[in-house]
């Protein structure tokens, strides 16, 4: 029997860590020193605000909107943290960006006061969402209906836990052996899309998996 | 009492606010503030104590009593803490430290866990029996007054963790701090669903006129919410779309300062009928919502402020908002998402105008910005933060919880 995929669902608390940067230079210091969970936080975390997606992380839009330093901000946005091993890899990514602004653009004029960069952190408390999907089609029903932030925890945290792929599409690949599947929600880029736009996108993909298993079974969807 | 919220909260907060409270069945939650009518603390707490308890939790919330001195100095506090300058001598912190002593014999201190409000009851530490403590500072403590700042520390430091607002209200002090905003109350006089009928009766009240667009700021007459600011923006408004702008506030009796900007409101507004200012008499709650309601563009334009949660209150009525990029006000409007932040009366106008002309994007914005508050500036939610910050303090260390 299929192992049946359990829903959980998280709450992210915010933690200051007491950093902050006025200006690029100090931005740059700190990214250099700050714990690697506030450096998670700021980028990989990103898309829990739910936010229009002008940038991908929280640098970009410091840089963007508090310095208007727009190609520092279009440079930090193009930084995919998924492309790195692991945190200080992308620790040195960001470092080395901004290095390379500053090489060309030496004085940035620092934020406003009130407007620094604060770097934060989270506490996530995860526990059961109380919604478990035995097959597909249970899958999809739950899908539609859990609460976004089993959404952020499948798909986003789980990059982290498990080393670049999602529960989702491990669950589809090992308990279901749905290869394609599997590798059409893979193939879903994180950073473009909010998480009511990633539900939609492995909703429609699994719909259509169901379909296809049901015309394949010669039943009508 | 939590099923109140059913169907108006997230279905994930109240799913999680179920599970801490079975995780803390019984266990005692102590909340401590120094005033039990009036203020937003004490608002939320009227609130959260029967939220709290409906979850099988202990909650109890002590008020701590001092003398006309005591209130002077920590009415001082309160102002140095928000960088204005004060003098304080000795004599005077000792006596803070006094009455608090004084109140620590006559409560009962012992709980798991106990949120301290506000520097007044800070001292409180000193007399700690056991359990979580807890300081929440609702005050802007970004640029404080150093005397001041380094008297509450003493005491702050010694906490397990403290809460502050907005990040940038937070200041280094050796502990965890956490980030965790105030919320509105969606089932409230404030903020729940009026009739037809509610609405209307406000409207005849203040003689409101429905034939035109109506613009609203709700906030006391203080130089910091910029009245006059509101006023400047309108009159380049009116020029191109015909309009109505209401200025509600409460009485300044007891306000010399808050005098003297109403005057000098009336005296601006002077000769225009179509400037409506309120003074409206405590528990006009009701009347509030109502006005929201019949707004079309919301402002709080304020050049300082601390939260700011008539911002919420209004998107919670699906209101487009102009604020100010001040306190807490740009983390509750997503700029073009769910309003503007502006940052002169020529922005404010010209904001306006885009909303006057554009209803459909109006309509849009207000859908936003009542998911935003549903999502993050609930009731519910900063229960549901009180006790993850609980939990979290007795497995401190860890980045991710189990449950």
């Amino acid at each position: 029997m299929n192992r049946a995929f359990e829903f959980k669902q998280c709450v992210t608390l915010l933690k200051a860590t007491g950093k902050k940067a006025k200006s690029l230079r100090e931005l740059r210091e700190a990214l250099a020193s700050v714990g690697p969970r506030s450096l998670f936080h700021h980028t990989y975390q990103y898309l829990l605000k739910g936010h229009v997606l002008e940038y991908t992380n929280d640098f970009a839009h410091w840089a963007g909107e508090s310095l208007e330093e727009r190609a520092l901000a279009e440079h930090l946005s193009n930084i995919d943290p998924y492309d790195f091993p692991g945190i200080e890899a992308l620790r040195a990514e960001l470092v080395r960006q901004v290095d390379a602004y500053l090489e060309q653009f030496p004085e940035p004029r620092d934020a406003m006061p009130g407007d620094e960069f604060f770097f934060n952190e989270t506490v996530t408390l995860v526990f059961p969402a109380g919604v478990r999907a035995r097959n597909l089609a249970e899958f999809l029903m739950a899908i539609k209906y859990v609460d976004a932030s089993c959404l952020y925890y499948h798909y986003h945290d789980a990059r982290q836990r498990l080393g670049g792929t999602d529960d989702f599409s491990t669950w589809f690949e090992e308990a279901l052996e749905k290869t394609d599947l599997a590798q059409r929600v893979r193939a879903i880029d994180p950073f473009m899309h909010s998480l009511e736009g990633i539900r939609e996108r492995i909703a429609g993909a699994v719909e259509e998996e169901v379909r296809r298993d049901m015309e394949a079974a010669g039943v009508s969807p | 009492m939590i099923d109140t919220y059913k169907g108006i909260a997230p279905k994930g907060d109240l799913a999680l606010l179920q599970k801490m409270g079975a995780a803390f069945q019984g266990r005692s939650f102590l909340h401590i503030n120094s005033t039990k009518e009036g203020g937003g603390v004490a608002e939320i707490l009227h609130r959260m104590i029967p939220i709290l308890r409906d979850l099988g939790i202990d909650a109890r919330w002590e008020v701590i009593k001092g003398d006309g001195a005591f209130y002077d100095t920590t009415k001082k506090i309160h102002n140095a803490l928000q960088g204005n300058e004060e003098r304080f001598t000795a004599e005077m912190w000792n006596h803070h430290a006094e009455v608090n002593r004084q109140n620590a014999e006559k409560l009962d201190l012992d709980a798991d866990a106990v949120l301290i409000h506000d520097p007044q009851p800070a001292p409180l530490i000193e007399f700690r029996k056991q359990g979580v403590w807890i300081w929440r500072c609702h005050i802007d403590v970004s640029n404080p007054r150093p005397d001041a700042w380094n008297a509450v520390k003493r005491y702050s430091e010694r906490y397990d963790a403290a809460v502050f607002s907005v990040a940038r209200f937070a200041r280094s002090m050796g502990i965890d701090e956490y980030i965790i905003p105030p919320s509105i109350d969606p089932v409230s006089d404030k903020n729940r669903d009026l009739s037809a009928d509610e609405i209307d009766a406000t409207a005849a009240k203040y003689h409101i006129p429905r034939d035109r667009p109506m613009l609203l700021q709700v906030s006391r007459f203080d130089v910091f919410k910029d009245p006059i600011g509101v006023i400047k923006a309108y009159r380049m408004v009116k020029k191109y779309n015909d309009c109505v702008l209401v200025l509600a506030g409460s009485p300044a009796t007891d306000d010399p300062e808050g005098e003297v900007v109403l005057a000098d409101v009336r005296e601006y507004a002077a000769g225009d009928p179509d400037i409506i200012i309120l003074l409206l008499p405590p528990f006009s709650d009701k009347d509030i919502n109502a006005l929201q309601r019949l707004a079309t563009v919301v402002l709080q334009k304020s050049l300082k402020e601390g939260f700011g949660l008539t911002v919420s209150e209004a998107m919670w009525k699906e209101k487009p908002v102009l604020g100010g990029a001040v306190g807490g006000i740009p983390t509750q409007i997503m700029h073009g998402v769910t309003g503007f932040l502006v940052h002169s009366p020529e922005g404010a106008a010209f904001r306006i105008r885009q909303l006057l002309n554009n209803p459909e994007m109006a309509r849009r914005m207000g859908e936003r910005g009542r998911e935003y508050v549903r999502n993050n500036f609930l009731i519910t939610r900063q229960v549901r933060d009180y006790l993850s910050i609980w939990y979290a303090a007795e497995h401190k260390g860890r980045s991710v919880l189990e449950l």
